[in-house]
């Protein structure tokens, strides 16, 4: 075994030479085996990850503001629908408004109308009433004064000219 | 004295008595080297999260520096050489930088390591020129654009892989050269500054090698070795790329 001796300063070494080979050879297949295909390999998976949760995230908004407009359109048309419901309901609470006071109106009125025949009626009975009353007064009376019976149907045109005139007179 | 001599030989024996085997401290180094990056790799390779924490972040970072740098130069088809180009890089850099450990040569500082290296480059062009043009389409290759060019094109087929490996070997064995030159210099000069102290042991302390070297050692071997890692690895992704057209572009050819 040699110890110290050198080559010459450029030298050729075939041994070397096929050392170095087999040591960059090693390197290359480690290398890309355990550190450039796993590493590569994640970045792009991240990559991938990110691409597709901005995708997503794109494809979200996209959907919300679909969502939104949807909603709006609902909104809008539910607004108009409370406002013509409002509108008809209003409308229809005046006409029954109307109802109610038209048939109050109209039930004063035949109540009063009633009333009026009613006293109409009573003053016409209450005359009668009064007219016989005065008839039999003025035969007793007469009767009385001339202290003889007089006949009633015989002087029943005297008496109603009577009354007649004695009704005038209050009418 | 000083010399400049290649790598040590640890010790060779004799494969059954048919040749010798030398190994040298290159080898030694190339090993060492390999031997970290495989544990490296395996250890960061290892536990991968979706969400990533400490170490992972950076490895993400890096390996994600290098699929972009190959992206880059050799374009989006070609991103399977990545792992290739990281091993060359990374055996360049670690290989360059060992020697920085005090106890080692640099496995780049020896031109069997480069010329290695860079063999494999031209191989791998080969290869590839082969596989897309047929070997008589690669060979056809060589006339043009002109056929007055067919030397030129062959001599600079084969200065390639030289250029490539002298390139690296003589940056980083020249700045380790240098380097020694200049302790052994500042060695020299300490000893003038110093000399007329009488005490021998004081007149004997390098004083002046005491953060010069570091300095530049900032720039022969980190800077240095950087700067040839990446452009090996520029080259070799280069000349490869150029041998790998898109599918597109063969398609059209």
């Amino acid at each position: 075994m040699l110890f110290l001796a050198s080559e010459p300063f450029i030298s050729l070494n075939i041994w070397t030479s096929i050392f170095t080979l087999c040591n960059l050879l090693i390197v290359f297949f480690v290398m890309k085996k355990f550190l450039f295909k796993p590493v590569k390999k994640m970045i792009d998976d991240r990559q991938k990850e990110i691409d597709d949760q901005y995708a997503d995230a794109e494809k979200s908004k996209t959907d919300a503001a679909e969502l939104k407009s949807q909603y709006e359109t609902r909104l809008a048309e539910a607004n108009a629908e409370k406002e013509a419901i409002l509108k008809e309901a209003y409308r229809k609470a005046q006409l029954r408004d109307e109802e109610m006071l038209r048939e109050a109106q109209d039930k004063a009125a035949a109540t009063l109308r009633r009333a009026d025949e009613q006293i109409a009626l009573e003053k016409k009975r209450a005359m009668n009433e009064i007219k016989d009353e005065v008839s039999v007064m003025a035969v007793d009376i007469a009767s009385a004064v001339l202290a003889r019976d007089i006949k009633a149907s015989e002087h029943s045109d005297l008496i109603d000219s009577f009354i007649d005139n004695l009704g005038d007179d209050h009418d | 004295m000083i010399e400049v001599t290649g790598p040590k030989i640890l010790f060779s024996f004799s494969f059954f008595g048919l040749f010798d085997v030398t190994i040298t401290e290159t080898v030694l180094s190339s090993f060492l080297v390999m031997l970290t990056l495989v544990i490296l790799s395996i250890w960061l390779g290892r536990n991968l999260k979706k969400r990533p924490s400490g170490k992972q972040v950076l490895t993400e970072k890096v390996v994600g520096m290098l699929y972009n740098m190959v992206r880059d130069t050799m374009g989006e088809h070609n991103l399977r050489f990545a792992p290739y180009i990281g091993a060359l890089f990374c055996s360049s850099l670690l290989g360059t930088l060992i020697s920085m450990l005090g106890f080692f040569r640099s496995a780049t500082a020896d031109i069997s390591t480069t010329i290695t290296w860079a063999l494999v480059t031209s191989v791998l062009v080969w290869y590839y020129n082969i596989k897309n043009n047929g070997f008589f389409g690669w060979l056809k290759g060589f006339t043009e654009p002109i056929v007055v060019m067919t030397p030129m094109n062959i001599v600079s087929e084969i200065a390639q892989p030289i250029s490539m490996a002298f390139r690296h070997f003589g940056n980083v064995a020249g700045g380790s050269v240098l380097t020694m030159l200049i302790y052994n210099a500042l060695a020299a000069a300490s000893a003038v500054i110093l000399g007329w102290i009488p005490n021998a042991f004081i007149s004997s302390i390098p004083i002046l090698q005491v953060g010069i070297p570091a300095v530049l050692s900032l720039y022969f071997d980190l800077f240095s070795g950087f700067i040839q890692a990446l452009v090996f690895s520029m080259l070799t992704m280069v000349y490869v790329g150029a041998a790998c057209p898109p599918p597109a572009e063969k398609e059209a050819k």
